[in-house]
């Protein structure tokens, strides 16, 4: 049986890790460093298969591997070519108590909550089930064959991962030839060659030695180690020849996952729970092999001022590399304890401890998927290009954006708005929580009227726009823009529940289609379709179009003739389809959004988020007529009557100029100093300039009536853009 | 690969007291999204209930699927990080693979139910 090793076969005996056949053909993983046989230490690393990083100490040997390995001094080559790994899939389990670790302490400790009742997972690395870190929950998560396992853990997670061995520090360290004490007897079990062992502390089982004691001073050797001086009590040193050193230097307790884990629930027990041993303060040599920080460096760093782990291993990134601590987490606390005279405890570990590839960090996510309309299937039908636009899926535009905008200025559309946020609000307070929460006097709307109104925050910013439509004294239909409808509906819940109102509420936007039929010719398609008996301007009223049952609102963003037909969303497509037919041979085009943020941009209309600001007020927005501070209270009443004497700093304007339309979010100059920044920007065919919606600020009181916007002139203007007496949209 | 179909029911939004008395048809099934919130399917007529602001409307707004239990267990043990009701039958409610999803759990079968507009989403996650 053979595999690949930096494109040279090699052989391997049955139960073989990669480690061990690599060694069998003299080759070291990583070119030299002392090896652990325990998972722990950054010297056996190589890329396997495509994957870097593993540790090929735990992985079988099989036929065809190919191997490249990881050369201590570099990281692992990238891929030359992209190429995506496989999706890697969660599985989830649910438990009262996870064990990690199957050996003794872990089997006693799984034997012991068992016998409490407790329903049992203990996971174990030898059986393919390697943690790789604990979440909050607890939440343990382990890589396995099948892919990533997630385990709530409903009671407890116990850590029994025993103890891995101190590694050594000192000149020479990174020579191949070194390995634990452990490490030599399961290398000498498996038939591999040590040749003359020099032991320094306690010797490995099953080898024979060549066993001293004393002090490390140095290794010796070219890439391989050929001798080990050593430091005697009465400070004399000795030269052994060797081809191998065995390091039985102490233990520490492998416990990552519990200090991880440890505002959790979650303990170590066993040989995870002990006090670790402290290596002598190091004289020289690499301490963090992962991030190559030296004595040296720790000493620098002490001088500096950093004599806190914490902040030492910030300082150096001692600890933040491929082994996280295992190898230089003794030593570093060795060397601040002699410079201190405190032992410090260890530093916090975080997920993960084993490096991962993109596939199992992803295991288990999505990304937030992107609901679609009842018409989805018609746009990509018509052609359109689709956008994710305010958290949906929508028509940009269906190929001819100047087609669909003059099909709304002088034909008739029709536009999928289906994405609005529409909610219900029903019960004896409906009216008092919508005073309370609307800055406009709601009780002045009658049946079968609607109102454009601002939903304020208690800063007095807006949040949102939209409709309030009322349809008896108890019930009414809130609309909300496309991408703030959750926030809003979450809005209007948490502040009827604060306030103990007796209300029901109905989010209803994904249970309604909504179709903007707007144009000139609107009334006419309707007439076709059997709507001849329609509401007045910000009116709304049931109806039935092409055989749809609706719900008419008539209002217009476009600046044309509007309606918008709500109706079942089962019904969506039978009714987009009647009325593409009823109007073929009126013009009709359907609109993408590309086409209606032309249409409302010349209209002035506001998108709340583009043309907003975090800090926008309805009189920087210049939307004072929108609130009635005549009420006696509504959400953000206080603060707008506090900031209203304020005098203004900014404000949202209209600007026209001639030529091409800027970029939205141009950089708006005045006098060569920053004056805003446009937010909505359009070139618009009807009046044949481009027009702009954007924040300027006052200079000495006063807005500037000319600015700089793409290095050409531009003026401020009052808005809207266009019929500015509406006499299109009332028509 | 199962295929989601929009779940023609009916709608409640009332006083947790008039729900609770409420009675449905035996050929249907009513799920409590929430104390005050109910979806019923298929839709029933004249509902009589005793609170006269409730808000009952046609609704189109989810899908849903039935599963045999052991394909439904087999998909939620992987899209699923909540734990599951062991008994029938059952109703749950939860991020299924990222999408917010009803489940009800019944002898032999399980029935999927995500929003509407996630259905393409929701069985590109299933597949």
């Amino acid at each position: 049986m053979r595999l690949i090793v930096d494109g040279q076969p090699i052989a391997f005996e049955p139960d073989d890790t990669l480690l061990a056949a690599m060694l069998r053909a003299d080759l070291h993983p990583t070119g030299g460093g002392c090896l652990c046989l325990g998972g722990d230490c950054p010297h056996c690393l190589a890329t396997v298969d495509g994957v870097a990083y593993v540790r090929t100490c735990q992985v079988a040997a099989k036929p065809g591997q190919v191997v490249e390995r990881q050369h201590q001094s570099g990281y692992p080559a990238l891929p030359e070519t992209h190429r995506p790994g496989p999706a890697v899939t969660a599985l989830n389990r649910h438990c009262d108590v996870v064990v990690i670790g199957a050996g003794e302490a872990g089997r006693a400790a799984a034997a012991e909550a068992e016998a409490a009742g407790k329903q049992v997972l203990v996971l174990e690395a030898k059986n393919g089930q390697e943690v790789v870190g604990i979440y909050h929950g607890p939440l343990v998560v382990a890589r396995t064959d099948e892919g990533m396992l997630h385990v709530h853990a409903k009671e407890e997670v116990i850590v029994a991962t025993g103890a891995a061995e101190i590694q050594p520090v000192a000149p020479g360290s990174e020579l191949a030839g070194l390995v634990t004490a452990r490490a030599a007897g399961q290398l000498a079990a498996a038939g591999i060659d040590l040749g003359r062992v020099v032991a320094v502390g306690t010797p490995p089982d099953g080898v024979e030695v060549q066993w001293v004691e004393g002090e490390i001073v140095y290794f010796e050797g070219e890439g391989q180690v050929e001798a080990v001086i050593i430091r005697g009590a009465d400070g004399s040193e000795q030269r052994l020849e060797c081809d191998t050193v065995s390091l039985g230097l102490g233990f520490h307790p492998r416990d990552a996952l519990r200090r991880m884990g440890r505002d959790w629930r979650v303990r170590a027990v066993g040989d995870a729970a002990r006090e670790s041993d402290i290596p002598p303060c190091p004289e020289a040599g690499i301490v963090c092999p992962c991030s190559g920080v030296s004595v040296e460096d720790l000493d620098f760093i002490w001088a500096q001022g950093f004599h806190e782990l914490e902040l030492v291993k910030r300082a150096t990134l001692a600890g933040t590399g491929t082994c996280q601590g295992s190898v230089c987490l003794p030593y570093v606390r060795s060397f601040l304890a002699d410079r201190g005279q405190a032992l410090q405890p260890p530093f916090t570990a975080r997920p993960v401890t084993r490096q991962l590839t993109l596939g199992e960090i992803a295991a288990g996510a999505h990304h937030q998927a992107t609901p679609r309309t009842a018409l989805d299937g018609e746009h990509r039908r018509l052609g359109a290009q689709m956008e994710r636009i305010g958290g949906w899926w929508r028509p940009w535009n269906y190929g001819h954006v100047l087609e669909e905008y003059w099909a709304v200025r002088e034909a008739v559309s029709i536009g999928d708005v289906s994405t609005l946020g529409k909610m219900i609000v029903s019960g004896p307070d409906a009216l008092e929580l919508l005073e309370r929460l609307y800055p406009t006097n709601v009780a002045t709307i009658k049946p079968g009227r609607s109102r454009y109104v601002l939903l304020l925050d208690e800063r007095g910013y807006v949040l949102d726009d939209g409709l309030i439509c009322k349809e008896t004294d108890t019930r009414y239909i809130l609309t909300f823009t496309s991408g703030g409808s959750s926030h809003a509906e979450m809005w209007v819940r948490d502040w009827a529940e604060s306030w103990g109102l007796d209300v029901r509420l109905l989010n209803q936007t994904m249970t309604l289609g909504a179709i903007n039929v707007t144009g000139p010719l609107a009334n006419e398609l309707l007439d076709r379709a059997g709507l001849t008996d329609r509401p007045p301007y910000m009116g709304h009223a049931p109806g039935v179009v092409a055989g749809v049952e609706c719900n008419v609102f008539r209002l217009s963003f476009t600046g044309e003739l509007s309606y918008e037909l709500h109706h079942p969303a089962q019904d969506s497509v039978k009714l987009w389809r009647a009325l593409l037919e009823l109007g073929a041979d009126l013009g009709l085009k359907p609109h993408g959004i590309e086409a209606l943020l032309k249409l409302r941009l010349e209209k002035g209309h506001i998108i709340v988020g583009q043309d907003t600001a975090f800090d926008s007020t309805p009189r920087r927005i210049a939307h004072e007529w929108a609130v009635k501070l005549s009420k006696a209270e509504f959400v953000g009443r206080p603060a707008i009557i506090r900031t209203n004497k304020i005098p203004l700093d900014k404000q949202l304007v209209g600007f026209e100029m001639d030529g091409p339309a800027p970029i939205e979010g141009a950089v708006i100059w005045y006098k060569d100093q920053f004056a805003g920044h446009v937010t909505s920007s359009t070139w618009s065919p009807v009046l044949g300039q481009a027009v702009m919606l954007g924040w300027l600020y006052y200079f000495d009181g006063e807005l500037p009536a000319t600015v700089t916007i793409d290095s050409r002139p531009a003026r401020r203007v009052e808005t809207p853009f266009y019929d500015k007496e509406a006499r299109r949209a009332r028509a | 690969m199962p295929e989601l179909k929009r779940l023609p029911a009916t709608r409640i939004v009332a006083t947790p007291a008039a729900l609770d008395a409420a009675e449905w048809p035996d050929d249907t099934l009513a799920l409590r999204f929430a104390p005050d919130e109910l979806l019923v399917t298929p839709p029933v007529a004249n509902l009589a209930l005793d609170d006269p602001h409730a808000i009952i409307i046609a609704d189109s707004g989810y899908a849903g699927v039935w599963l045999p239990e052991a394909e439904a267990l087999a998909f939620l043990e992987h899209a699923c990080e909540w734990e599951l009701p062991t008994q029938r039958p059952a109703f749950a409610q939860g991020a299924v693979a990222g999408i917010a999803a009803k489940l009800w759990f019944e002898a032999g079968r399980v029935l999927l139910i995500v929003p509407a507009p996630l259905i393409a989403d929701f069985e590109e996650r299933m597949a």
